[in-house]
């Protein structure tokens, strides 16, 4: 530890050195920091330059922060600045100095640089940045900083101005906080967070105060701090509040489990309202005087604790909702969506402000209340900049305060040092949180289900930091009011400095040395999604059994009210029916696709799809990935065509390999083309991704598994008899089989389904991010198929299944022999990359060619059930889906197309019947691609010799093969062909 | 006198038995009476009629749950007709929390007891194996509340699960192979992610009150 500090200073030293002279900005800041007031001084009022100068410059952030509340900084600055211009301008000059002119927004252009430098240096080294935490640094380079300006000016300049750290830097924090707070985290342990608040926080500061005030009575504090009662309970109350911002800095690094840091950090953001309270409390106190106060005042200030807590609250959960209602209506504006959120969490803190309620609790409450409909109703683009936006301006407040408070200790001026105060302070402090902590945890632990044990209460001692909120108190403290003010404040400073550095870097080998549980970072798992959701119920279901009406039952209850009544306000209709199941499920999904992609995608893919050896396998541990599967057997959707082409014969599986490299490879450029194509319509249509792509794929083949299951229910006899005839190894019995298998695959049902997603295409609601694209990409294939006969539909299916597979290929080329028309085959191709915006344009233009290029079918009444359908389907879906069963109402499309694929077949069944003989060819299709979301839980690549495997029971891949292999290819063909030849 | 002799013997039984207080059998065994309408023994009928059920996805499942022999330890399957009082604490007893002094082994064994009831749950045909069918119900049941998202979904997600299952408990599958189902092993595989022993629990009431209360707002 001791030869750290001075390493570090050194290190900070050069640190800075370098960044004075090595870069390109330095320089100028040297001009910002040294240089500016003597130019200031220049023109003509040097004090008025002087004083507005820091101001504008704390202000600064806030520019970033709010733009808004940036005007009016920077509005005055501008109108002086104009008038000097004139001053010095004395004749033309080709090059003018306009300092004066962009003086503000240059010095916190400059002062956001330093800061964002800083932690580029920082973390340069890998090693240094995992032992000593960012905030010490920055302390560090702040303590730095404020020598090099204090030399240059021999008066500070900047200093943490109270104003600015709670109007702006510190909401960005909160509200970061509060947004992407684990909801379910912080109200499981609520009752653990509130005892620590509340009971914790009066605690220490009572105790802080009258220790202090002891210690100053038995003379072990200096004379000259002067300082009653009173005032020592006032500087405990703001010297014990745990400060979020430090908390949330250190345990950022230190990845404690979830439990803990909640605790902590819960703890740090709710205290807020009690200190607030004992603050005002005593700064009243201490203006009115001590023996002024009434008992009167004592129960006023009780009071004004339960207003300032639960009004700051409500206030937050009050703009929680106008936020989530606003958002709700935000579809044709996506642009601004994430300035919504922003705007409104942030004025609920300043509201709070506004009736000196607890900004702090505001602002965490109105994140909390309304992430959960926020994110529900916002774009996933719109997601990922509020992310990304909160994330940027919590990080730069954080290093800003950081450096501030280095930079503010170095000022003389400002505090006076009393080594017994001092001393006294950090021992109370330490011995008080600790004191506080075992008690409380004692009592807690009888109500906890899950007990905190020693260790955990050894690091809620330790990681109980003071920062920034309670300089920023300390320095409003009025001096005239408070005599000892200087003594407080620097004392504050040591403690800060103390609690943020030595227990900041000492935190971590402490939490190692003690093996407290970490946190994982892995994100849970589709399994664990499930159960943790089925142990919500288990729970609640035992709990009414039980007869208990405990925490379960309640949150059931809640949950019940935000379905019934709060869902529906604040969600937009297409979405709020989604359960957070599919939604996370969906995300899994979405994630898994990326990480894919991220992985270089198509190498693991294709490629390995064609090697089952196991030794291959072994050596892609991304096997293990679900999407890998999926993908691999959702891959290729009608790319395949192309493999129809090659020569029936041994080589045509290594060709369909080929051709499946290929695809894969070729996925990116397509992509990348897909996107040059769309920008044209940047405004509404968002970018296609590749993981979206990806996605999709999953989910289609997923549709398709809907529509066999959906089948199944209504047609089990049926299909079995049917399954009977067609394929010779099947035996009934088997109920997961049974499920996959039946497949009702006449042709009509996709161009139903097409036509059906085109009508939610057009639907108005339906139009989010993944919806769109995923309808679009859904109706595309579809949409081929009808057209080109079952031909389109042989030709997709079939590769996705199994592509190496020679059965399958074999059957196609006859097919395409005679009716692969180029036409079909091009447009599948092409649809995939046109953009999702043009798609139904498209869609018409090649149903019109293919009108012309596919022989009308007379015998088949696909076409004119299409058009039925589609008329059924296409101008009002809503009305159309109720007729159906569950799912109707559903935004999920899933829902909807299997029901539009559903109902048809019912009444084409009877016919469908009569033909028998077809049914084998066409089932076979869907029931492949059906089969995929189950079929892939064996590697799906289906080697050529699939015959061996079709011995093993209920695997549905083998089973696949099994029923594409027996049937006579004659009679495949002769069905497949039938319609188009008709 | 006599009798409330022998019942609490009996209690000191069942305490030890079930690892509950005596304070907690009798709140509970206040709660069974309540139930059953002082009967010895309550029936499906009796559980499913708790209007407090009556929103839950899994009611069935939890009803079935209580009348399982499985879940009675004795190495029977089936399942009861009607259960009596200790049967009933038996199934409860699986939701009770762990305390402090419990140490490392212990709460293996207790995790290992949620997890199979857990699994016990699934497992409906009691084949040792959760089949994909079988998990599929499973996930239907559990969104079957949550709005209209419909069964197609809850298969999707249900397969994806599956699917996830068998990536992560058979990595190196033969391209012929078929994942059966899961297994108790798997099972505990995949969700020794979920702290079960720390989840899986309520807090059951010392104190007499709460009970009473419930009483008068469930009666």
């Amino acid at each position: 530890m001791l030869p750290l500090g001075p390493m570090l200073l050194l290190l900070l030293l050069t640190a800075a050195a370098a960044d004075l002279s090595g870069t390109a900005a330095p320089p100028r800041r040297e001009t910002a920091l040294g240089f500016s007031p003597s130019v200031s001084a220049s023109p003509s009022a040097p004090p008025l330059l002087l004083f507005p100068q820091p101001r504008a410059e704390y202000g600064a952030p806030g520019v970033a922060l709010a733009r808004s509340a940036a005007e009016e900084p920077a509005g005055p600055g501008e109108e002086e600045e104009g008038g000097q211009h004139h001053h010095h301008g004395g004749g033309y000059r080709v090059v003018q100095w306009e300092w004066s002119y962009v003086q503000t927004p240059y010095i916190i252009a400059i002062w956001l640089l330093v800061a964002s430098v800083a932690k580029i240096l920082f973390h340069f080294s890998q090693r240094f940045t995992t032992v000593v935490p960012e905030s010490c640094m920055l302390i560090l380079l702040g303590l730095v900083l404020g020598g090099v300006v204090l030399i240059a000016n021999k008066k500070q300049l900047y200093q943490l101005e109270p104003a600015l750290f709670f109007l702006f830097l510190l909401p960005t924090i909160v509200g970061d906080a509060g947004y992407f707070m684990p909801a379910r985290l912080f109200f499981d342990n609520l009752g653990a967070i509130l005892t620590y608040a509340v009971v914790g926080t009066l605690w220490n500061a009572f105790c802080t105060g009258f220790c202090l005030y002891a210690a100053k009575l038995l003379g072990v504090i200096d004379e000259r701090v002067q300082a009653d009662l009173m005032d020592f309970l006032l500087f405990g109350a703001l010297i014990s509040a745990v400060d979020p911002v430090a908390v949330l800095a250190v345990f950022e690094e230190v990845h404690v489990n979830d439990t803990l840091f909640i605790i902590v950090f819960g703890e740090s953001l709710v205290n807020d309202a009690v200190t607030v309270v004992l603050y005002k409390v005593y700064i009243s106190f201490v203006e009115v005087g001590a023996e002024n106060v009434q008992t009167a005042d004592y129960f006023k200030g009780v009071a004004s604790f339960l207003i300032v807590s639960i009004g700051g609250t409500l206030v937050g959960l009050v703009f929680a909702v106008i936020l989530g209602f606003i958002t709700r209506f935000t579809k044709k504006v996506r642009i601004i969506e994430p300035l919504f959120v922003f705007l409104l969490v942030y004025l609920a803190y300043l509201t709070a402000e506004l009736f000196s309620l607890s900004a702090i609790l505001s602002m965490t409450f109105c994140g909390i209340g309304a992430n959960k409909y926020v994110e529900a109703n916002i774009s996933q683009k719109s997601r990922t900049t509020v992310k990304y936006t909160m994330k940027t301006l919590a990080s730069i407040a954080e290093t800003i305060i950081f450096i501030f408070l280095g930079i503010s200790a170095v000022d003389k001026s400002k505090w006076a040092w009393d080594t017994g105060l001092v001393s006294c302070t950090l021992v109370f402090i330490f011995v008080f949180r600790a004191v506080g902590v075992i008690g409380q945890t004692w009592v807690l632990n009888r109500f906890r289900l899950v007990p905190l044990d020693k260790i955990d209460q050894v690091v809620m001692s330790y990681g109980g930091l003071r920062g920034a909120v309670a300089f920023a108190l300390v320095v409003l403290l009025d001096g005239e009011q408070v005599k000892a003010k200087d003594y407080f404040v620097a004392t504050t400073i040591v403690v800060v400095f103390f609690t943020v550095m030595f227990q900041g870097l000492t935190i971590k080998p402490l939490v190692n040395w003690l093996k407290v549980p970490r946190s994982t970072s892995r994100k849970p798992t589709i399994n664990e999604e499930i159960h943790e959701r089925a142990f919500d119920h288990i729970l609640t279901a035992v709990e009414d059994i039980a007869g208990l009406q405990g925490y379960h039952h309640w949150r059931d209850k809640w949950e019940q009210f935000d379905k019934n009544y709060l869902s529906k306000l604040l969600l937009r209709k297409s979405v709020y029916r989604k359960s957070e199941l599919w939604e996370a499920y969906q995300k899994i999904n979405i994630r898994d696709a990326i990480s894919v992609i991220d992985q270089g995608g198509n190498v693991l893919t294709s490629a390995r799809l064609s090697l089952p050896s196991m030794a291959s396998r072994a050596s892609f541990p991304e096997v293990t990935n679900v999407t890998n599967y999926l993908r691999e057997n959702g891959s290729g959707v009608c790319l395949d065509l192309q493999v129809i082409d090659n020569v029936p014969g041994a080589k045509v599986e290594e060709d369909t390999e080929t051709h499946h490299v290929l695809a894969e490879n070729l996925y990116k450029p397509r992509r990348r083309y897909q996107s040059h194509y769309s920008r044209h319509f940047m405004p509404l249509g968002e970018k296609e991704r590749q993981d979206r792509e990806v996605f999709q794929r999953n989910m289609k083949s997923r549709m398709e598994t809907f529509k066999s299951t959906r089948h199944k229910r209504h047609k089990k006899e049926r299909s079995l008899k049917k399954r009977r005839g067609s394929d010779a190894k099947e035996d009934g019995g088997d109920k997961p089989r049974r499920n996959v298998s039946w497949q009702d695959t006449n042709p009509v049902v996709v161009p139903v389904e097409s036509e059906e997603e085109k009508g939610e295409h057009s639907d108005p609601e339906k139009e989010e991010d993944v919806g769109i694209t995923f309808v679009a990409r859904k109706a595309e294939t579809p949409k081929q198929r009808p057209k080109s006969v079952p031909a389109a539909l042989d030709g997709c299916p079939s590769p996705t299944a199994g592509p190496p597979s020679p059965p399958s290929g074999d059957s196609h080329l006859p097919w395409k022999g005679s009716v692969g028309s180029p036409p079909p085959c091009v447009s599948v191709e092409a649809t995939k990359i046109i953009p999702v915006d043009l798609q139904q344009a498209w869609n018409q233009s090649i149903s019109s060619l293919e009108s012309i290029s596919s022989p009308p079918a007379p015998a088949e009444p696909v076409h004119p059930r299409v058009s039925a359908l589609s008329r059924l389907g296409g101008p009002r879906p809503a009305s159309y889906t109720p007729a159906g069963s569950v799912a109707s109402s559903t935004s999920s499309i899933g829902a909807q197309v299997s029901q539009g694929s559903f109902r048809f077949p019912d009444k084409k069944k009877e016919e469908e019947e009569e033909e028998e003989e077809g049914g084998a060819r066409q089932e076979m299709q869907p029931l492949m691609s059906s089969l995929r979301p189950t079929g892939s839980l064996p590697p799906p690549p289906p080697p050529p010799g699939s015959a061996t495997g079709s011995g093993r029971r209920r695997n549905p891949c083998v089973y696949l093969r099994s029923l594409v292999t027996p049937p006579p290819p004659g009679s495949g063909e002769l069905h497949s062909r039938g319609p188009t030849q008709l | 006198m006599g009798a409330s002799q022998t019942r609490s013997g009996k209690y000191q039984d069942l305490a030890d038995k079930t690892g509950f207080s005596l304070e907690q059998i009798q709140n509970l065994y206040k709660r069974f009476q309540q139930l059953s309408g002082n009967e010895e023994t309550i029936s499906k009928e009796n559980l499913d009629s708790i209007p407090a059920l009556a929103n839950n996805p899994i009611r069935k499942q939890i009803v079935d749950a209580f009348f399982d022999k499985r879940n009675q330890h004795q190495g029977e399957v089936g399942s009861f007709e009607e259960i009596g009082f200790e049967q009933f604490l038996m199934v409860m007893s699986h939701f009770r929390p762990p305390t402090l002094k419990t140490t490392e082994e212990e709460k293996e064994a207790l995790r290992k007891e949620k997890l199979r009831f857990l699994f016990n749950m699934h497992d409906t045909d009691n084949d040792g194996t959760i089949t994909l069918e079988e998990y599929r119900k499973v996930v239907e049941e559990l969104l079957s509340k949550s709005g209209a998202i419909g069964q197609e979904a809850a298969k999707a997600i249900a397969d994806a699960a599956m699917l996830e299952v068998a990536s992560t408990n058979v990595p190196h599958m033969a391209p012929d192979d078929f994942y059966e189902g899961i297994t108790f092993e798997h099972f505990e595989q995949i969700l020794k992610g979920l702290e079960m022993e720390s989840r899986m629990n309520i807090r059951f009431l010392d104190v007499d009150t709460t009970t009473m209360r419930c009483g008068k707002t469930t009666s």
